[in-house]
This record gives C-alpha cells, structure tokens and sequence, in this order.
C-alpha cells in the first residue's frame, strides 16, 4: 500500500446556489494531511457553505468535494465517518450531562462501549472540562460549550475536524484556550479546517489560509507567502519623539529616502511619540536599512514596524483588490 | 484503500444490526432526557391517579341505578353494568388523553432540533436518517406506552365487576397503542416537514381532529349524498372513511362488551355497516345473493313461507342480498336454487361489533409507517434525499468514474493551491 495518500480535501469547481445567489462559485482547494487551513472572508463570502458541503449537509450544485479521496456525494455515511464537524451555530442537548452528550454521540459514530469509557475523559481532558464530567450541558458558559461541541466532533477520532467559527463568540481568554487546544489537536495529527472572519485569529495557528469572498478563494498558500505576495502595499509606522519642527523634519527625510512614498501624516499620538505612516515597497532588507540610516540621521525612533503585519489589512486589500477587478 | 479494510461478512445482518443499535442510541439519548428530573414521573402519576378516580366516580353515579334496573330484571345484571359502565368511561378518557399526548412528544422531535440548532450536529453522524426517526418516535412512544401498560390495573376494576372481559382489555390496550403509534406517526411528520415547532403542533392536531370528526363529518356528508340517489343496494356512504377514526374503533372496543350484542352502541355500529342488530337473534341467512329470513335457531322461515308478492317488511330489516318470493308450496332451498322472483335487493349483512377494530389497527399502523417513512426522507439534507439509498458495493474510493461530467471550469490541471496568486505588483 505504498500508494500516495489522497488530500484530506481536495474541491474541484465547487459550487452552490441558493436559488439566484451563488454562495460558492467554483472553488477549487486541495488541504493536504496534518496542515491546519484555515478560510478567511467577511460574513457571507461562502465559508459556512463550503463547510456543510464538506460536512455532506449540502449537496452542492456542481463540482466534486472529497475528503480522504471519498466523494461527498457518492458516499456520505463513509465521508462523516472522517470528519468532526462543529457548525457556526449549534445548540447542545440541556437536558443531557456532560458525560452523556459525549457518550450519545459516541454512539452515533458507531464507537464501541469499552471505548467511549475511557475516550470520554480523555476528551475532557483535552477540552479541559474534565471537571465538568457530571454537570449538565445546560450549566456550561458559552467558552465551556464551544469546547464541549469540538470534544464532540472528536469522539470518533476523525481524520479531519470542520470547525466552522469556533472561537467566535468566545472572550479573550476562552480564544487562547481555543486556539491552544487546536495547536494540541495539530500535534495529534489532525488536518483541521477552520473557518474566522478575522484573519489574525487563524494566522496564529494556521499553517496555510485560503482568503474567500463572495464564493470564491481569491488568495491560498501559507500566510507568509500571502503577505510577501503583497508586502508592495506595505505601510511602515515609524514612531519618533520630538517636536513639530523636528517631526517635520523627519517626513521630508523619509520621503526623501528610497523605496519611500509620500508620507501619510501621522496625526496618530503613540504615547509621546508621534506615528508616521510611510509607504514602503522594499523589501526586509531595505527595511533594515532605512530604519540603520534613520536613526544615523539623529531621529529618536521609539517604534518602526510593518504595518500590513496587520492581517485586517492583507485581508481587506485582497477582498477589496477583487472588488475592483471586478468593477473594472 | 483505507475503507476497503473493514469487514464485510455479511452485509445485510451487520446493516439490520447497525440499524439497530442506531436506534437505540438516539432512544438512550430521548429518555435520557425524558426522565431526567420528576416530570415524567409526576405526569405518569397524575394520569393514574385522574383515572382511578374516573373510575371510582363512575363506579358512584352508576351503582345504585345499575341495582335498581336490576332489582326489577330490566338490566341483566347490576355487577355486569357497573362493569361495562367503568370500562367505557376508562376506554375513552384514555383514547382521549393518548390522543392529546401521543402527538404532543413528537411534534417537537425534529423541529426542536431545528430550532435549538442541534439537528445539524445529528445529521452529521453517520447515523441513517431512518433510524434518527425510528428511534424518536419509539422513545416517544415508548413513554406513552408506559401510560397505557401502567393504567392496565386500573381498567382490571372491571375484572371484579364483570361485563367485561380479557379479551376487551387485550382490544382496548390494542387501539389504544395503535392510536399513540399512529398519531406519534403523524406528529413526527409533521415535525419533520415543517421548521417550527408551533405550527408543527397546530398542523398535527388539525390532523387529529380530521381523524376524529371529520371523517365522521365526511360520512355523514356522504351518506347523505348516497340516501338521495339511493337506489337498491347502496343506501349507505362508504364505511373505509371510518376506518381511521379513533373514536369509532373504541365504540366497538366497548360495544363488544354489551350483553348479548343490544346496546346502543350496537345500534350505531349497525346503522353505519349495515347490518340489523335488532334482528341478531332471527335475522337472515344467505345462500349467495340470496336471502331467507331466519329464526332464531337459523332455521329458514322466509319469505317462501309468505305468499308470493306479500309485502316483506324490509323497512326495520336492512339485511343483505336479494330477497325472493317463493311459492307457498315450495321448499325454501329450492326456491333458492330455481331462483324466485326478487322481490327486494339489500346490502350485505355484517356482524357490526369487531368490525371497525382491527380495521382502525391496521389503517393506524400503515399511517405510521407511511407517516415514518416520510419523515425520513424530510430529514436528509436537501439535494442528498437519493444518496442515502444506494447501495455501497466499492467502498475503495475510485476515481469518479464518470458520473460527475462537469469539469471544473477554472483552472482544471491545477488541483493544487490556485496559480491565480497574485503578485506584488498587482496591487499597485
């Protein structure tokens, strides 16, 4: 069986409609073994739809969607054997126990009874509810929940988890569990397919990110490639102290320096300093050495950073890139 | 090649077993909640209890007019009616509370889920959707089924009494449950077709109602129909509609517990088949289509013993097949194989008690599973409602073999990450 294993996602012109709207429109994505990707876009670009088709609960209107090389279409039943989903919004049976819920889905994935005993506090243990065996599902915060629901979508110990939002919701604290108990699911082996429409949240765990937008994946690759392919609309924030004359004298210096545009003014104040914000289409090394010559010029620089570091922003530039290709 | 490794002995046995188990996961699951807490066994409790004491109460106001219509020989029995009237009372408070209940636990079954955002979570198992079904209605049922199996004490009061017997507990307990698993049915239905709740539950008990009085609504307005353009045989609207009403089935489940078939209940259930219960003692036998009045013994003793052409009074005996008019002199039998002038054509006599019954249980039981079976195919996602019934021979995952014709219209030699990435030079 020395055969290559087939990608844990692999779509091929995906789409679905919805009557007149197209949800997605002819995505095609591979997601091999172990990687966690995650899907970026604003509300509504076709992230949900993508996942209930992965997850076989849409059927979609044209195209192919596998996972582990099963199509969804063909052979659902064998296709949720592999998947772990946990849908944007679910709710969770309150009448059951911890224990219980945990324990009915175990059986619904067919898992044998000397199994679920054991891999129930296991589970729990990864989610870190392992002290909430007992207590009834009704009596979780929102946090122990959406843990609760992801300890759910593990019981049968699937190839690939679809977890649709799962630290939406969620406060600071509850986020840095989430993404912690992901990082410990990547370490198990787990291809994960995420879903956030903020990209910094996945950016942290992800090891590739596809960015979607009405229906379709505009970027993919690994976050790293995503920026470098847009670090030309990079913009440097270069925090100096000082006063007027001596800022002043600094914007007409930087914009003199190369790879450097007009300079936006920064009426931005952080702490005492004064942010500039300063175009820059050079690469790591100018940067370096604008940042050397800067400071060799007398300017006291208190923060000189790369703004586009900033994920919002690579995400709104290509959203809003494709807005205008398509206006075009 | 990673499926193609489970066993697959003997794939008809292991799928029944399968199906099983998923049945009673989502059982185990349904009672589990069910149970939890003192509801279930408060309800269960206040059932018994209201009808112990429908029973008693029916036991106090029937008692003393039962002896006295005994005292001067008018009923046969007071113990016997006491017994009978108990039995009545209990039959149809519980036909009337299953009806109320047994839809009342499924019309939430699939639209709950719905509306609470689990069914998602549930579907996505690889349990079938026909078990997701089955094993909801039976947990449903399987509470009802407790109401009904626990209050069979209760009905036994009559036992002491007499009037009626084993085998009127064993029909009672027999439509009763045939009712909670038919309207269960009809309610799961309901619950699965419509997304809310609500109007799953207003929709399911139109239905009941439609079961209950209209039919009878129906029947009446056809029999009305049918006495206009009545001519022989068809004087009465087409019984089948009643076939499904709760309450009929029961009248008969009670009227079968009446002394020697005369009763009022007799009466109706004869009106509506047909057949002449006053006339249960004589009566008619037929020989084909043809008819002889009989006495009580069954011996033949008309109408070839009237004159030919005499008036036969059909009016009080609408009993079935052709009656003929025979010479005085001629025996009966040969009037019926020489074929005698027919003087009157009516319907077909039917004993009347035990007749809607077991009709009722089987037409209850076919709407359950038609009912089921719907439902199953109302909770598989939209646009995968065939998939589910293919068989699976080749678990190994081939490539397509063709049955996905649409290529993809972009990009079709890469199936890795999009080429289409854009450089940095596309955003200046």
């Amino acid at each position: 069986m020395s055969m290559a294993l087939p990608p844990v996602i692999e779509t091929r012109g995906l789409v679905k409609r919805y009557g007149d709207q197209i949800a997605v429109a002819g995505v095609d994505l591979v997601v091999g073994p172990a990687e966690i990707f995650g899907l970026v876009g604003p509300n509504g670009a076709g992230k949900t739809t993508m996942m209930k088709v992965l997850a076989t609960l849409l059927a979609p209107t044209a195209g192919e969607a596998r996972v582990c090389g099963i199509s969804v279409m063909e052979d659902p039943i064998e296709v949720r054997r592999r998947i772990g989903y946990m849908p944007d919004f679910y709710g969770v049976y309150d009448d059951l126990r911890v224990w219980e819920y945990l324990d009915f889905f175990a059986r619904c994935y067919g898992v044998s009874a000397e199994r679920r005993a054991g891999m129930i506090g296991e589970l729990l243990e990864i989610v870190g509810l392992a002290d909430k065996r007992g207590a009834y599902v009704e009596s979780l915060s929102r946090g122990m929940r959406q843990r609760l629901c992801l300890a759910h979508s593990l019981v049968h110990d699937p190839a690939l988890l679809i977890l649709d939002e799962p630290a939406s919701g969620l406060d600071p604290r509850a986020r840095v569990e989430m993404r912690e108990i992901l990082r410990e699911l990547r370490g198990m082996g787990k291809t994960i397919l995420v879903s956030s429409h903020i990209l910094p949240e996945l950016a942290e765990m992800c090891t590739s990110v596809g960015i979607i937008d009405r229906g379709q994946l505009l970027r993919a690759g690994s976050i790293r490639d995503i920026e470098v392919s847009l670090r030309a609309g990079a913009v440097l924030q270069v925090d100096l102290l000082g006063d007027e004359t001596t800022i002043a004298g600094a914007e007409t210096w930087l914009s003199n320096a190369p790879h450097v545009g007009d300079v936006l003014h920064g009426d931005v104040a952080a702490g005492l300093a004064t942010r500039l914000e300063i175009p820059f289409d050079g690469d790591a090394n100018d940067q370096a050495e604008l940042l050397r010559s800067l400071i060799a010029a007398g300017y006291r620089v208190t923060g000189f950073h790369q703004a586009t570091s900033d994920l919002e922003e690579i995400f709104l530039k290509v959203t809003g890139q494709d807005e205008e290709e398509g206006a075009a | 090649m990673t499926a193609a490794a489970r066993p697959m002995a003997s794939p008809r046995r292991s799928a029944a077993r399968e199906f099983g188990s998923a049945v009673r996961t989502i059982m185990v699951k349904e009672l589990r909640g069910r149970f939890r807490g003192r509801r279930a066994f408060v309800v269960l409790t206040i059932y018994l209890g209201l009808l112990a004491l429908l029973a008693y109460g029916t036991y106090v106001l029937i008692a003393p007019t039962a002896r006295q219509a005994s005292q001067f020989g008018g009923a046969p029995n007071a113990s016997a009616s006491i017994g009978i009237g108990i039995f009545t009372v209990l039959s149809f408070f519980q036909l009337l509370l299953v009806s109320f209940i047994a839809p009342a636990f499924t019309t939430g079954a699939i639209s709950l889920e719905r509306e609470k955002q689990t069914l998602d979570l549930l579907i996505s198992t690889p349990l079938r959707p026909g078990a997701i079904v089955v094993g909801k209605l039976l947990a449903a049922l399987a509470y009802i089924g407790l109401m009904i199996l626990a209050a069979i004490p209760i009905s036994a009061i009559v036992f002491m009494y007499g009037g009626a017997t084993v085998d009127d507990l064993i029909r009672q307990q027999v439509v009763l449950l045939v009712t909670a698993l038919g309207l269960g049915a009809i309610g799961l239905f309901f619950s699965a077709l419509i997304k809310r709740t609500q109007a799953a539950t207003v929709l399911t008990y139109c239905a009941v109602l439609v079961l209950t009085i209209g039919t009878v609504l129906i029947w009446i307005f056809f029999s009305i129909l049918a006495q206009r353009d009545a001519v022989g045989v068809t004087r009465r609207a087409p019984e089948q509609i009643l076939w499904v009403n709760p309450a009929l089935a029961m009248i008969d489940v009670v009227a079968g517990t009446e002394a020697g078939n005369v009763g009022g209940l007799n009466g109706l259930l004869g009106q509506i088949t047909g057949a002449d219960i006053t006339n249960a003692g004589g009566g008619v036998t037929c020989n084909g289509n043809v008819c002889f009045q009989t006495d009580d013994k069954g011996n033949v003793i008309g109408p070839g013993s009237a004159l030919p052409g005499a008036a036969v009074d059909l009016s009080s005996r609408p009993v079935g097949g052709v009656v003929v008019a025979c010479p005085p002199d001629m025996p009966p039998n040969q009037c019926a194989a020489n074929g005698g002038q027919p003087i009157a054509a009516v319907a077909q006599p039917q004993s009347a008690v035990g007749h809607f019954w077991p009709r009722y249980s089987i037409s209850l039981a076919a709407i359950a599973v038609l009912a089921t079976l719907f439902s199953m195919r109302l909770v598989v996602p939209a646009g995968m409602r065939f998939v589910f019934r293919r068989p699976r021979r080749q678990t190994a995952p081939p490539p397509a073999p063709g049955s996905v014709a649409k290529e993809p219209p972009a990009s079709p030699a890469a199936p890795d990450v999009p080429a289409d990435i854009a450089t940095a030079e596309d955003s200046t």
